[in-house]
């Protein structure tokens, strides 16, 4: 059964009472998901879930203590409560905890979900249908999903904090594939399936596999890209991940340490977390029930901060940005809706300045090699293409990169006008432009 | 619980499934963490629910749920039947399995001593201590340590007659120290980087690892690798770890064998294999030192069970013998369409998910050589340890790893100490130029509890036996 967030804070606020320690936090997350999922031009996975948890952090003075459940009923609560001040009672002192945070009480209007709710298993078969449409008739296989989900947050504490909020999305994928090598990619992300048409994310699809069909080779080396939206969300993911929280700052192991202030990139790049964004799909409230704030990161090329959460801000002495996850977490706070700030030049226009590049789809596998210089690597995917004269012309095998990406972006072109909606849902994406970056190093290619 | 796996099973069928199938998991897991003197998080948490799976007019549903009540159970296979019904209207044929005994039966995992029952103060005074060894150097500046222990108890049950029950422990504990200096941040992990060492075991496997009896060498390692070389551009041999062995085997052996991938099932969201049906026993995929297994009874490992999770009977099957392709992992769907049995490799990662292709313990088999003779036949190269970074395309073909430390091989002997090593290749290529690999002595199995896949993203806890292996001529020092 998935809880309303009127229903999951009040779960929370009773889990806080049952936790016999000097502060108490629970915290509700509750949700159902149902994904559709196709393959070989059929949907092969149909699957759905429902799903209750609570978390509950103890704390008795400094020491800190986390249990969770699944199940809700009284003894199995009491079993957590009693599970958390146990983990506190035998934790050292953190002489760091600053205590929970103290906050609001009440339920933040969510998102209207209604469009999500009515994406039920027959739409996203229809929607499905849809999308595999175009490949079917022109001879490819499409694969990908149309997903839904719905959910709730509840956080409460002993010290005021009673918030809640709910929300929801539809996102949708598909990779269309040619017998000849070639592969094309979709994809959507909103609040809801307006402005959702699987019939054309399925003909672009196969409109790119189509043109990528017997790719080329080309030789490594450093070249002028274009990277697509999806492929500029990968870079951003990871740089919200090595060093737009807190926590990497604070252990001096980030590209952002000691450079706070300090012109990184390109003075026209612009990075933010902006959970609240219009067309973003993120949650009011961190997971200790805080108020998201847009949060500048990069502005106009200039280092200019991170996120927190109530343990970092309070060791570091900055106000607390609203960014928690659950405790405990070994990654601190992170930014989980970026938003890199829009230029005012097509992709056509991108491509057509260009007189001899590459052209990104997205990429695949992304991983990192030096966390400190921001190094990279990767694979471009579904859809490299060669740029030449301004005009996209050969299909290229699958190339490497390895490249540092303060530097890619101290190398900059142009940043698109347009900007997408990215990422795995549940809360979590980025809004991203097209970029046009000077250098690009791609250090390998598939055979 | 029995009754609810059978009552799952009969609301299915009720509501016109033609073939059922239940899981009940319930699972109690604690984690402790450590970082840099301060315990980061000690966390208990425990979860129950059931995953319904049917076919129903020829086409797969699941659906899954926490509401451990009879209503509850009814809705979801209810639901799970109303899926089926609904992925059939894209259906380009029915679903057909191969077929599997009907069982009734238990497996237990190997399990001295139940982690659970140790007090945190000895797993924190034992995490402490290697933490505190670490930072014994000075240019450590972070220093973590954590364990996490894992307590899985499983009811399957099939309207085919199977009811099996499965229960096992995990145990995982690790510790890395990093080093900072010269806008560097390089690390040192022990006895694996990524969390550690991981098996089916209990509190006996984490004393056996030693920590904070290896916790000064990590360390010192760690502050060495910031006055150690930079890794050379160039090709040229390469003799890797154990650990990275196993890694490179899940990578670039044991995702392109997966059956679903070959057959373009995960191609949106995981890709697909540079490996084809019509490759069975014909494709060369290395040299003749190159055999692979896939193994779900080595015990203690953690790709080890007495059933998968379709109620398919754990197996040890060939996949590279002599450098040749002779197997796939499978499922009973995907193995039909090669005309095989089932080698049980469907996996779930929890209630809430419908079982995948997952890998169990695939293995590279061992060879004749010691580290030491390897290393003193080597001539010039590279000896590789601890994998930090990997990336590999879609196919399977292009990869890409960086360990945390490597050393010079020169005439035979190791020599000055390289930081930041990376190597890249082309999967067959790479696996052909294999000319040794190490011997029994050397041989480990590697739990790997991080393996994603699916959508919705499924996490798989699999495990790689492997021994050092020397590979010529291959390019080392990408972007460096």
């Amino acid at each position: 059964m998935r809880l309303s967030a009127e229903e999951a804070l009040a779960l929370a606020t009773r889990a806080v009472g049952l936790t016999a320690a000097d502060e108490a936090e629970a915290v509700v997350t509750s949700g159902s998901a149902a994904l559709t999922r196709f393959a070989g031009n059929r949907i092969h996975q149909n699957v759905a879930e429902r799903d209750t948890r609570l978390t509950l952090r103890a704390a008795l003075g400094t020491r800190t203590g986390v249990a969770s459940t699944n199940l809700l009923d009284e003894e199995a609560l009491a079993r957590c409560a009693s599970a958390a001040v146990e983990a506190a009672r035998h934790a050292p002192e953190d002489p760091g905890f600053p205590g929970l945070p103290a906050g609001e009480s009440g339920v933040l209007a969510g998102r209207d979900t209604a469009g999500v709710t009515v994406f039920d298993a027959s739409r996203r078969a229809e929607a499905a249908a849809a999308i595999i449409a175009p490949a079917s008739a022109a001879g490819l296989v499409a694969a990908g999903t149309v997903s839904q989900s719905l959910y709730s947050l509840a956080v409460a504490n002993s010290r005021g904090v009673a918030r809640a909020t709910s929300s929801g999305d539809v996102r949708a994928t598909v990779l269309t594939m040619g017998a000849s090598g070639g592969s094309g990619w979709a994809s959507w992300l909103g609040a809801s399936t307006a402005g959702f048409d699987p019939a054309a994310m399925g003909a672009r699809a196969a409109d790119t596999a189509a043109r990528s069909a017997e790719p080329e080779t080309l030789d490594p080396g450093t070249y002028t890209v274009v990277l697509a939206p999806e492929a500029v969300s990968d870079i951003l993911e990871f740089m919200g991940w090595l060093g737009f929280g807190a926590k990497p700052l604070s252990e001096e192991g980030s590209f952002l340490a000691g450079r706070i202030g300090e012109q990184l990139v390109d003075p026209r790049i612009t990075i933010s977390d902006d959970a609240l964004a219009p067309k973003t799909i993120g949650l009011g409230i961190d997971f200790e029930g805080q108020l998201r704030q847009r949060v500048p990161l990069i502005e106009a090329g200039v280092a200019r901060g991170v996120v927190t959460d109530s343990y970092f801000a309070a060791k570091l002495g900055l106000p607390n940005t609203g960014h928690a996850l659950p405790a405990p977490n070994p990654y601190g706070p992170l930014a989980l809706n970026l938003k890199m700030g829009a230029g005012d030049t097509t992709e056509a226009d991108m491509i057509a300045s260009v007189e001899r590049g590459v052209y990104v789809t997205r990429f695949h596998y992304v991983n990192v090699e030096e966390p400190m210089k921001l190094v990279l690597t990767g694979m471009t995917r579904d859809g490299t293409f060669m740029i030449e004269n301004g005009q996209l012309t050969r299909p290229l095998k699958n190339l490497r990169f390895t490249q540092g990406i303060l530097d890619a972006f101290s190398h900059l072109g142009a940043i698109g006008a347009e900007r997408v909606l990215v990422g795995p849902g549940e809360g979590g994406a980025t809004l991203v432009p097209a970029l046009l970056l000077d250098r690009w190093e791609f250090t390998g290619q598939t055979g | 619980m029995r009754d609810l796996v059978a009552l799952a099973l009969d609301a299915a069928q009720t509501a016109g499934a033609r073939y059922a199938d239940a899981r009940v998991v319930e699972t109690r897991q604690q984690t402790i963490s450590v970082r840099t003197g301060r315990v980061e998080g000690i966390e208990n948490a425990e979860s129950l629910g059931i995953g319904v799976r049917v076919i129903a007019d020829g086409a797969w549903g699941f659906a899954a749920t926490s509401e451990i009540t009879p209503d509850g159970i009814r809705a979801a296979a209810h639901e799970a039947v109303a899926l089926a019904r609904a992925a059939a209207s894209t259906l380009l044929a029915p679903v057909r399995l191969a077929d599997v005994g009907a069982y009734t039966d238990t497996w237990t995992g190997p399990c001295e001593t139940d982690p659970f029952s140790i007090s945190l103060d000895d797993k924190l005074a034992l995490l402490l201590a290697a933490d505190e060894a670490m930072r014994a150097e000075e240019a450590v500046r972070i220093s973590s340590s954590a364990m996490d222990f894992l307590h899985v108890k499983k009811l399957f049950g099939s309207t085919e007659g199977s009811m099996i029950e499965q229960s096992y422990f995990e145990s995982q504990a690790g510790i890395t120290a990093y080093s900072l200096g010269g806008g560097e941040m390089l690390p040192r992990s022990y006895p694996n980087s990524h969390g550690g060492q991981a098996v089916q075991g209990g509190w006996e496997a984490i004393l056996a690892l030693d920590l904070a009896g290896n916790a000064p060498r990590v360390g010192e390692q760690a502050a060495a690798l910031l006055s150690a070389a930079p890794c050379p551009a160039e090709m040229t041999t390469v003799i890797i770890d154990s650990s990275q062995v196993a890694l490179q085997v899940h990578e670039s052996i044991g995702h392109p064998t997966e059956l679903d991938r070959v057959l373009g099932d995960e191609a949106a969201f995981a890709g697909t294999s540079w490996v084809g049906l019509t490759d069975l026993g014909a494709l060369r995929y290395g040299s003749e030192h190159v055999s692979v297994t896939a193994d779900a009874t080595i015990p203690g490992s953690l790709g080890a069970f007495g059933y998968d999770d379709e109620g398919v009977p754990a197996q040890r099957d060939y996949l590279i013998r002599d450098g040749i392709l002779t197997g796939f992992q499978s499922s009973r769907e995907s193995a039909l369409e090669i005309g095989r049995t089932s080698n049980g490799c469907m996996r779930a990662d929890g209630w809430n998910r419908q079982p995948l292709v997952r890998m169990t313990t695939v293995s590279l088999e061992p060879g004749s050589w010691t580290l030491p003779d390897l290393i003193a036949d080597t001539e010039r190269g590279i000896y590789f340890e601890t994998n930090n970074s990997w990336s590999i395309d879609d196919r399977r073909l292009n990869f890409q790893f960086a360990c945390e430390i490597g050393w010079e091989i020169t005439n035979g002997k190791l020599g000055r100490m390289i930081k930041n090593p990376n190597y890249t290749g082309i999967t067959p290529e790479f696996w052909g130029s294999c000319d040794a690999v190490g011997n029994r002595d050397h041989w480990q199995v590697w739990g790997i509890p991080n393996c994603g896949k699916g959508e919705p993203m499924q996490v798989a806890h699999v495990a790689h036996g492997a021994a050092p292996a020397r590979f010529t001529n291959v390019r080392v020092g990408v972007g460096r």
